[in-house]
């Protein structure tokens, strides 16, 4: 048995149980307080449509798409949840089911430019220019820098990548990019349950990554971070992945990266796929505490509250997606930090749309920080 | 028109869901029950207000439709499943915190609050409301109050009606009643009507808001674990505390079976169950709470004193910890939660007698007889102090079921009404945290006599209809609709 039939028992030990601890934190039903718009509705939603109790009507369909997958369901349980919703929605677009416009066109972009966002492939080499990044070729460089579509395509966030380059080659790391060849990850696939799609993309990157020879891949993105290393760890490659925090918070560590402290209060926002669904909690808190004083949020690490932008939601349900983000924002804002920082193109530019507090990238804050020190030629006060 | 037309013209569309796969997810609790046996409502509604849920009871009064009130659905006794079909009123939209009143010590809220809910919002007023069931994650404060569930602090505090000093209810007709006494903590004016509504399972009237008395957060806490050789000298050891002027916060007696279900952290954590003295028979956790100096002296005069009573305190600090992980802190590896891990084959399902101090050791091995005729898996039993600075036993006969086999769901439901039967003849009471819902219905005269008719007269004017959760704690009447 596949797709959601696989998880025909975890579904019934979810109706078992029924504790409904899931709804702790769930973002879109803390929002709505509908049932079915969370991990004990929805399981119990997936079990009837198993057992034949319902027919798939626009509710059902709802109950598969309303979700962020953002993982906080699987925080407070012991099941897989967030794979069966991801099954769930293969299984409704394997019955019938038309994929939501929005997400449709996402995969038609996809298809046709390599991105989900209708971008040219040529747009993935703009943000290197002047940087001099080699080109990934066989057996040239063991580090492959790893993109990723949303920030090398959308301008505003280039500059998060920019920034990241910099900092690893002022700590002396060699890494190259695949420039306008980089594929996508298929995340985005995979979260709106296109998986025969993702698993084909994902065969054709391993073949690309292994004719590199390359040994780590580092990305700045959450979400390929989470969907790189499971894909090729499921496949068994040697490849390892990593995040770029992971990479920089052990250059600052180390004093390669040298960085100029200030009183600033900060607090930092978990992206999902970073924090609970990748395990990456202190290297991004090392970065902002090397730079400035960090304040946490009530909801952090495990805890931490999605800023909406997941799975689909975003473009599929902007109303609810907004709310969610507005949410966090004001938590932020409570814990009296005059600057946001996050470490995710998504949750960046969902948190940004939200007007009253200043949203920053963790790599650019931490370039501004080592490009002020070197601009003041080392007469800081303290470095770290 | 139909009602469910009426309903959506007087709520508007977004809060009646009419959708079959909608109605499903709300036809069934935290009870054992097989994956068939979902019983959804006709329509659920989701009120914002008081008033949205008068209008969903006037409704359904002009139709003679059910309405069954609902709120976290963790109900272990399927009080919240509607039965009779009808209206299912989702109360957890109802969420509010109307007013924190720090001074007086009170909280107004919308009773679809979570327990957990009302504790985050008066914890920055150094306050808390010490009704705290294992689920108050999810338990709202109306299902609390509705269903009159446990509390790991009863010794204390009590249980809520302990904390509850007024509460708005819609009745049976769409009258909007208050019930209680304001701030006053008591009253010795008119008939207390307010407490008719601890374990009234929506039967009298849909409870909308309350006022809650409210506790200081203790400095510090210490929980402690000592084991007795007979369950017996753990109670006689109680008493003994009780006497000597202590103030417990917490005690529950667990016989040895149940330490394994209350330990799962440091199963994960080690791989194997915690080990006790083999003589050990009962367990007793008890905590004592207030300032750090205050605890000290009781808990050293505590412990001197356990050493009368053939007691040994449990050294090994991660069984207590792993104990209290699952009593209340509820603090389990993420995505390793107690629920589900602890029961993916098969889920907990218990009996909830209470018996007389004397008797609780001889009830104890009822229970076990009990649970292997019916051939069901052990869990254990815990006796846990649900009354104020007294030995009142609630108690948690545990068993284990294979809920995917509908032969053992009905064993356990067999074990389930002898055990309450029991209890009666043991001179204590069917139930004391689940209420008496559909399941202790056709046998509730044997605890109430004759009484039982004027339960039935106080329903009949709050409910004229009988619309309010039918089958619950009476049988319906024959020709209803």
């Amino acid at each position: 048995m596949s797709g959601l039939e696989g998880f025909k028992d975890e579904l019934e030990t979810c109706f078992g149980t029924s504790c409904g601890f899931c709804e702790r934190g769930c973002p879109v039903y803390q929002d709505l307080k509908v049932k079915t718009l969370c991990m004990r509705g929805r399981n119990r939603t997936m079990l009837g449509l198993l057992q034949g109790k319902f027919e798939i009507t626009p509710a059902v369909v709802q109950a598969a798409f309303e979700c962020t997958l953002c993982g906080n369901c699987d925080r407070w349980c012991a099941l897989k949840n967030t794979e069966h919703t991801q099954a769930f929605r293969e299984f409704l677009l394997k019955h019938g089911v038309e994929p939501m416009k929005e997400h449709s066109s996402l995969a038609l972009s996809l298809k046709n430019y390599g991105n989900p966002w209708f971008q040219p492939r040529s747009a993935r080499n703009r943000w290197m220019k002047g940087l001099n990044i080699p080109k990934a070729a066989p057996g040239q460089h063991e580090v492959l820098f790893f993109a990723g579509c949303t920030s090398a395509v959308t301008k505003p966030l280039n500059r998060s990548l920019v920034a990241t380059a910099k900092l690893l080659q002022k700590a002396g790391v060699k890494f190259s990019t695949m420039g306008q060849d980089e594929p996508c990850c298929g995340s985005t696939l995979l979260r709106v349950g296109q998986t025969d799609a993702f698993n084909e993309l994902s065969a054709a990157n391993l073949k690309k990554f292994e004719a590199l020879g390359v040994k780590k891949i580092v990305t700045a993105c959450p979400g390929c971070y989470t969907t790189l290393k499971k894909s090729l760890e499921g496949a068994g490659s040697k490849i390892k992945v990593t995040h770029a925090a992971q990479e920089i918070a052990q250059l600052v560590k180390d004093g390669k990266i040298k960085v100029k402290k200030s009183t600033e209060r900060m607090t930092y926002h978990d992206p999902c796929h970073l924090g609970r669904l990748g395990g990456v909690f202190d290297e991004p808190r090392t970065i902002v505490e090397s730079v400035a004083t960090l304040v946490e949020m009530p909801n952090n690490r495990y805890e931490s509250r999605c800023c909406g932008a997941g799975a689909g939601l975003q473009t599929a349900f902007p109303k609810l997606s907004k709310n969610l983000a507005s949410k966090r924002i004001a938590e932020a804002k409570a814990t009296g930090a005059t600057t946001l920082v996050t470490s995710c193109p998504f949750c960046e530019t969902q948190l940004r749309t939200i007007p009253g507090m200043k949203v920053v990238d963790l790599m650019e804050l931490l370039l501004d920080s080592a490009q002020d020190i070197e601009k003041n030629n080392g007469q800081n006060k303290k470095t770290v | 028109m139909s009602y469910i037309d009426e309903l959506v013209t007087a709520l508007g569309k977004e809060k009646v869901l009419t959708d079959p796969s909608e109605k499903y997810v709300y036809g069934a609790d935290w009870s054992p029950r097989t994956p068939d046996e979902f019983v959804p409502p006709d329509v659920v509604v989701l009120p914002r207000t008081t008033r949205d849920v008068q209008r969903t009871i006037k409704i359904a009064y002009a139709h003679e439709v059910p309405v069954t009130a609902g709120g976290g659905l963790t109900g272990m006794l399927g009080g919240a499943v509607a039965i009779y079909g009808g209206i299912y009123l989702d109360t957890t939209t109802m969420n509010s915190i109307v007013e924190i009143d720090s001074k007086n010590q009170t909280a107004r809220v919308q009773v679809g609050a979570t327990l957990q809910e009302v504790n985050d919002a008066v914890q920055p007023y150094d306050l808390w409301l010490p009704h705290q069931p294992e689920s108050k994650w999810v338990s709202t404060v109306g299902s609390a109050i509705a269903c009159d569930n446990d509390s790991t602090f009863g010794v204390r505090y009590g249980k809520i009606l302990n904390c509850l000093l007024s509460a708005e209810i819609v009745t049976g007709t769409g009258e909007i009643l208050e019930l209680g006494h304001r701030k006053a903590h008591f009253t010795s004016s008119g008939y207390k009507l307010k407490d008719l509504l601890a374990g009234s399972e929506g039967t009298l009237g849909v409870i909308t808001e309350a006022t809650l008395k409210l506790e200081p957060i203790p400095a510090t806490r210490r929980v402690d674990m000592l084991v007795f050789p007979r369950m017996g000298a753990a109670v006689d050891y109680l008493n003994r505390l009780l006497k000597a002027g202590l103030c417990i916060e917490a005690a529950h007696i667990n016989c040895k079976r149940r330490l394994k279900f209350y330990t799962h952290s440091y199963s994960l954590k080690y791989g194997r169950d915690p080990e006790i003295p083999a003589w050990a028979e009962a367990l007793l956790a008890i905590a004592f709470a207030g300032d750090t100096e205050v605890v000290e002296t009781q808990r050293n005069y505590a412990l001197k004193i356990a050493k009368d009573f053939e007691a040994q305190l449990v050294e090994e600090r991660e069984i207590v910890d792993a104990w209290w992980a699952s009593k209340y802190t509820l603090d389990f590896e993420p995505f390793k939660q107690k629920w589900p891990d602890s029961q993916k084959q098969k889920k907990f399902g218990a009996a909830d007698p209470g018996v007389p101090m004397g008797r609780l050791e001889e009830f104890y091995h009822k229970y076990v007889e009990i649970a292997e005729k019916h051939q069901l898996e052990i869990i254990g039993m815990n006796a846990y102090l649900e009354h104020p600075n007294s030995i009142g036993f609630s108690l948690s006969c545990a068993v284990f079921v294979d809920y995917r086999n509908a032969d053992e769901v009905r064993r356990f439901r067999d074990f389930h009404d002898e055990l309450s039967k029991l209890a009666v003849a043991f001179e204590g009471t069917m139930s004391t945290f689940m209420s008496d819902t559909y399941q202790k219905a056709p046998y509730l005269e044997l605890e109430h006599g004759a009484s039982l008719k004027y339960m039935r007269e106080v329903k009949r004017i709050f409910d004229p209809k009988g619309i309010l959760n039918p089958g619950k704690k009476f049988l319906r009447e024959v020709g209803k609709k």
